[in-house]
């Protein structure tokens, strides 16, 4: 089967090392920034160039008369070269970038994934005025003004970046180019697991069982993501997948579906397949499977209210070899066992551990 | 497999690669990353680096790495590839190259360009015609420019031309920047036809019934209008009709696309119409200076006549001799496309080659077509 394109702004391209890689796009609300601060910048330029000419011809023209139009000369030339050159003489040499795009993080590149050339560069800077038409007349507003256009509105462009793939305006057709996003946040995320339960868990799903692409693909996508969810909605995302998977490794029932998931991950990211079984701790002699259910493991007599205390600030070596530090802390409920559901169940890589989170969590979900 | 081990393992080369990232795109050179990454050997370094993190990350599906050191990677990829291939700074020798060989030969066979400069030509030789003809046409130059613009065209040209030669740079950079700027818009707007189509007419039959109207007799300042500007208008008449012909071409991209789908047609249109506009801006520069210092001078008039026949030869020479299609021009596919009716053969070889297949043909199909039934009726029976 093959796999569905996602529907975001990725688009993938092909280096000459024949690797493919994917770049996101950049659409109107990134590019728009990045336009009116080139334009600002422009503007600025063009006034300080301005005002240095005319310092310069002002201590000059005592001498003569030939550098006031000189002066003139050199301001009307200057702001022709910047108001239609600007944006090409910055992507040629500033490799892709203007001012504003640098602020803003996006860059052009060719649609090949080749760096911008001078000749595209010139091409869709100069079709710039295209893309902004139709022009609005000022005195659309105020009727007193004469009928000037000069107000871009840049619908053509906006129309053309919605109506192509890699939203291109009709400079980048024509030079073809794209604007991709140049991302400079650069972190290396992996999940670290700190509980101990987990490690145990996955100790006991069964050896046969191999984690295929797209289920390693979701793992890594659920655990990666779970600190943004609460310990209810995690068991309700995750229990879709783990239903059936306790069902085939006979797991019991009441093994808490977000522990499963994290289990499965550290199985098929964080271990090595020929290592040693896992240091159990506290939890050696305990099984998750269901046919154990009712063998003595210490858990069911154990007290069930202290599971919070003994979790946060007092690990394992306080309470009884198999305590029921992890267990589920409804009153009532047979049959606990440290892997059942629990939203003090798994530590978060991110929060401290003794933040104890919500005991009475599992109660409700 | 233990990606956390593997990702350790990868991780102080991906990192280096990071900072030599970051030295690059602050410096444009590696040198500041540290003292390995000096000279030729940094640049095998850098090569070395984001080879490998190439790798990891074709190798990145197979390891089944977590989403989000995959999307770590890509960027990581994308911003090494940045660095690696940058963009070739222009060469002066390309665009010499382009304006002198490719611009002359483009401007030669393209259509555009043929269209662009009828239609400019054409409606300002006809406004001229009309503007002139006060008989048959009243008032035509009035109504079309407003004979407040006129008056003033020809008042403003009572006295002779005798500018002062300080103000020559001054007028000479406005002209640039003003009839630079009208021809590039012209161009820009070339991609959607209509208004480039419209920019060029109007342009057209406003100068040609300003011409009109001061060629009529008894118009003050007609000799020195004439005076003004016979010396620059070759340069800029063409360049107007070049500009508004690259702009169709581009614009004829977008809407004719000859087969190719709608995005190719239209960078292949564009990276056509570059260099014709880049020879008619040369052409509004070199128009502008004319405007500017030869053409408000008390120079003599037969010196800016002898201009004007001078820079119309340089036209012609360029479009005609370096315009010429060139036999060795090694811009056309070595593969040829040829149609299927140049593929039949030839009247002669008809009757030896072709021949024996037809009849064979022909031979074979009553055959087949009696057998048929006689099958059919076997089986029936």
């Amino acid at each position: 089967m093959a796999a569905a394109q996602p529907l975001d702004t990725t688009i993938g391209v092909v280096t000459p090392e024949n690797i493919a890689f994917e770049y996101q796009l950049a659409g109107p609300f990134r590019r728009l920034p990045a336009y009116l601060i080139d334009l600002a910048v422009r503007w600025g330029v063009i006034l300080l160039i301005g005002a240095i000419i005319l310092m310069i011809a002002g201590t000059l023209s005592f001498l003569s008369t030939f550098y006031g139009p000189l002066a003139q000369a050199f301001i009307l030339v200057a702001i022709f070269l910047i108001n239609w050159f600007y944006g090409t003489i910055c992507e040629a040499y500033f490799n892709g970038r203007t001012i504003g795009k640098w602020m803003c993080g996006i860059r052009v590149i060719e649609v090949d994934g080749r760096p911008v050339s001078p000749r595209s560069a010139l091409l869709r800077n100069l079709l710039r005025i295209a893309d902004m038409a139709p022009v609005a007349a000022i005195n659309t507003w105020d009727p007193d003004v004469p009928p000037i256009y000069l107000i871009p509105t840049g619908i053509i462009g906006l129309v053309s970046m919605m109506m192509t793939e890699r939203m291109q305006r009709l400079g980048d057709l024509a030079a073809g180019t794209m604007v991709v996003v140049d991302e400079r946040k650069w972190q290396l995320p992996i999940a670290k697991v700190d509980d101990a339960r987990v490690a145990a868990l996955a100790s006991y799903v069964p050896g046969d069982y191999r984690v295929s692409r797209k289920m390693a693909r979701t793992l890594a996508t659920y655990v990666e993501r779970r600190h943004f969810l609460t310990p209810q909605r995690r068991r309700e995302v995750a229990r879709h997948l783990t239903d059936p998977l306790i069902e085939r490794f006979e797991f019991r029932h009441d093994i808490d579906p977000d522990l499963l998931m994290y289990a499965l991950y550290y199985r098929t990211f964080l271990t090595d397949s020929s290592a040693e079984p896992a240091d159990l701790g506290p939890l050696a002699g305990y099984s998750p499977l269901a046919k154990d259910a009712n063998k003595p493991g210490g858990l069911a007599d154990a007290g069930v209210n202290d599971a919070s205390e003994a979790f946060g600030e007092q690990p394992a070596s306080q309470a009884t070899p198999t305590s029921d530090i992890l267990s589920e802390s409804r009153p009532g409920t047979e049959n606990r066992s440290p892997l059942s559901s629990s939203a003090a169940a798994v530590v978060e890589p991110a929060a401290a551990p003794n933040v104890a989170p919500n005991v009475d969590g599992g109660s409700g979900g | 497999m233990n990606v956390a081990k593997l990702l350790e393992d990868r991780r102080k080369q991906w990192n280096e690669l990071e900072r030599l990232c970051d030295a690059m795109e602050l410096r444009g050179r590696a040198d500041s990353a540290g003292a390995g990454h000096r000279g030729p050997a940094g640049i095998v370094r850098f090569a070395s680096l984001y080879r490998s993190a190439c790798a990891d990350l074709a190798l990145a599906d197979a390891y089944q790495l977590p989403p989000n050191t995959v999307a770590y990677l890509h960027r990581l990829v994308a911003r090494a590839h940045h660095q690696l291939y940058r963009t070739r700074s222009a060469q002066p020798g390309r665009w010499i190259r382009i304006l002198l060989e490719e611009a002359p030969q483009r401007i030669f066979e393209d259509a555009c360009v043929r269209v662009a400069a009828l239609v400019f030509f054409g409606l300002f030789a006809l406004a001229m015609v009309m503007g002139a003809a006060e008989d048959q046409f009243p008032e035509f130059a009035e109504r079309v420019c407003g004979s407040k613009m006129l008056e003033a065209t020809s008042e403003s040209f009572e006295q002779p031309l005798a500018v002062n030669p300080d103000e020559y740079s001054a007028r000479a950079a406005f002209y640039i920047k003003h009839n630079t700027g009208i021809g590039l818009q012209c161009f820009a707007y070339g991609i959607l036809l209509i208004p480039c189509l419209f920019t060029l007419a109007y342009n057209a039959v406003v100068l040609g019934a300003t011409f009109g109207y001061m060629s009529r007799d008894g118009i003050e300042g007609a000799d020195n209008f004439f005076q003004f500007v016979t010396a620059h208008g070759p340069f800029e008449l063409t360049a107007i009709a070049l500009s508004a012909g690259a702009g169709l071409r581009l614009g004829m991209g977008l809407f004719y696309t000859r087969g190719m789908s709608r995005v190719d047609s239209m960078r292949e249109a564009g990276h056509r119409a570059v260099p014709i506009m880049a020879a008619a801006a040369v052409m509004f520069v070199l128009a502008a200076f004319t405007e500017g210092f030869l053409s408000p001078s008390g120079a003599p008039y037969i010196f800016k006549v002898g201009w004007a026949i001078v820079s119309s030869g340089l036209i012609t020479l360029y479009f005609v001799i370096l315009g010429f299609p060139r036999s060795e021009s090694t811009d056309h596919s070595v593969i040829r496309t040829v149609r299927y009716a140049d593929l039949a053969p030839l009247p002669g070889a008809r009757g030896g080659a072709e021949s024996p297949q037809k009849v064979s043909a022909t031979e074979r199909d009553p055959g087949k077509r009696t057998s048929m039934p006689v099958g059919g009726g076997s089986r029936a029976t």
